[in-house]
């Protein structure tokens, strides 16, 4: 074994600890796993009835995926600047459920609130554009039945590698409940960094 | 824009599409491996009956289907992209469940969702089972849209009479026995 084993070895234990230790280390209903090829950590809630997974995507993927799609490339630079994250939204209640990304909110060190971009905003600006695209993105509001759920990605203005709370809620019946996701991160603007 | 005027305004050999697709695979890899795609739901909804919007659209063939000339049969309607990993992984049970029922009054139309035909037959290609049910063209997504889908996948059951009766947003595992049984209690009421 040379010593590039040994650092390739050094680093896959680290990575294995990590993917160890992470979920035993996440808040409350909130398990951290890491992608042990990127190195970044991805949130997925515990909650029993609105689960809520969420991947941060580094700009260069965000650009392949719209590139792929034959959009234009002002539109593919506009999705990539924004911080992304490949989200999942599932309902595992026995009950309909709804969620709105309209009421949540981002929240940097700094206590600022940072609205997410709803996918409507993206598909009116390329509907003005003569673009009738209207995919890949999550629909910011939804109703589900049981059993439904739905992946796609969501959108905020944040810089690469941005901290934040992730603020966010859903309704049951008349209920609404609220949760917070501590210590996310917008994904860097390349693995590099 | 379109996918049919702006996507892909060249027809690539197969070969190149086939390459083009596998390269996109590994790039969709980051975002949910296939083993990390959330399990497939089997439950269906129940909505209370609306008549389906009637549309007609081509298939790879460039053969023409109409909805309403269908009238009589209950029919699955898939709204789908080959980009969407859990259309992809649903896929193979729709075959099935259209196998199965395939003789006794029920139809599968499965509307692909911004693609073109060269580009979802070298999908198609790379299933073990080639879906022998219409794998039809909504290029601008006008049909979608009237069918009020918000993402994809997104499926519908509609009566012999034309109208939906049932919802399903969110892949499925439609050869499973929730989703079976259903059927067969729907071809039932129609015998």
């Amino acid at each position: 074994m040379d010593l590039h084993d040994n650092l390739s070895m050094r680093r896959l234990l680290t990575i294995l600890i990590m993917v160890t230790l992470l979920p035993a280390c996440g808040r409350n209903n909130v398990e951290v796993t890491v992608n042990p090829e990127s190195g970044l950590q991805s949130w997925k809630t515990r909650d029993q009835d609105f689960s809520l997974e969420l991947v941060p995507l580094l700009p260069d993927f965000v650009r392949a995926v719209f590139g792929a799609k034959g959009l234009p490339a002002e539109v593919v630079e506009a999705v990539s600047a924004y911080c992304v994250f490949g989200t999942i939204i599932r309902n595992q209640a026995d009950e309909p459920l709804s969620y709105d990304m309209r009421t949540w909110r981002y929240v940097t060190a700094d206590g600022v609130e940072h609205p997410a971009r709803p996918k409507s905003a993206w598909v009116e600006e390329w509907r003005e554009q003569g673009i009738a695209f209207r995919w890949t993105l999550l629909y910011e509001a939804q109703t589900y039945a049981v059993g439904d759920w739905g992946q796609g990605f969501t959108t905020v203005k944040l810089p690469p590698g941005t901290q934040f709370d992730l603020h966010y809620s859903w309704q049951q019946g008349d209920r609404t409940h609220e949760r917070i996701i501590r210590d996310m991160a917008c994904a860097p603007a390349t693995l590099d960094n | 824009m379109n996918a049919s005027s702006g996507i892909w305004p060249v027809r690539l050999p197969r070969s190149i599409t086939s390459a083009l697709l596998l390269c996109l695979g590994w790039l969709a890899m980051p975002l949910p491996a296939a083993e990390e795609i959330p399990t497939l739901s089997t439950t269906l909804t129940a909505v209370d009956p609306v008549e389906a919007p009637d549309f007609t659209l081509s298939d790879m063939d460039e053969t023409t289907h109409t909805l309403s000339d269908l009238r009589g049969n209950y029919v699955l309607v898939n709204f789908w992209a080959t980009w969407c990993p859990p259309c992809r992984k649903e896929m193979p049970s729709l075959e099935s469940l259209y196998q199965q029922y395939r003789e006794r009054s029920f139809r599968v139309l499965a509307v692909n969702q911004w693609e073109n035909p060269d580009h979802v037959f070298s999908y198609m290609g790379e299933l073990d089972v080639f879906p022998s049910f219409p794998i039809l063209f909504d290029p601008k997504s006008e049909v979608s849209e009237r069918y009020g889908v918000r993402g994809l996948p997104t499926s519908f059951i509609i009566d012999p009479q034309g109208r939906i009766i049932y919802r399903a947003i969110g892949g499925r595992e439609f050869n499973h026995p929730d989703v079976t049984t259903l059927i067969e209690s729907l071809l039932g009421k129609g015998s």
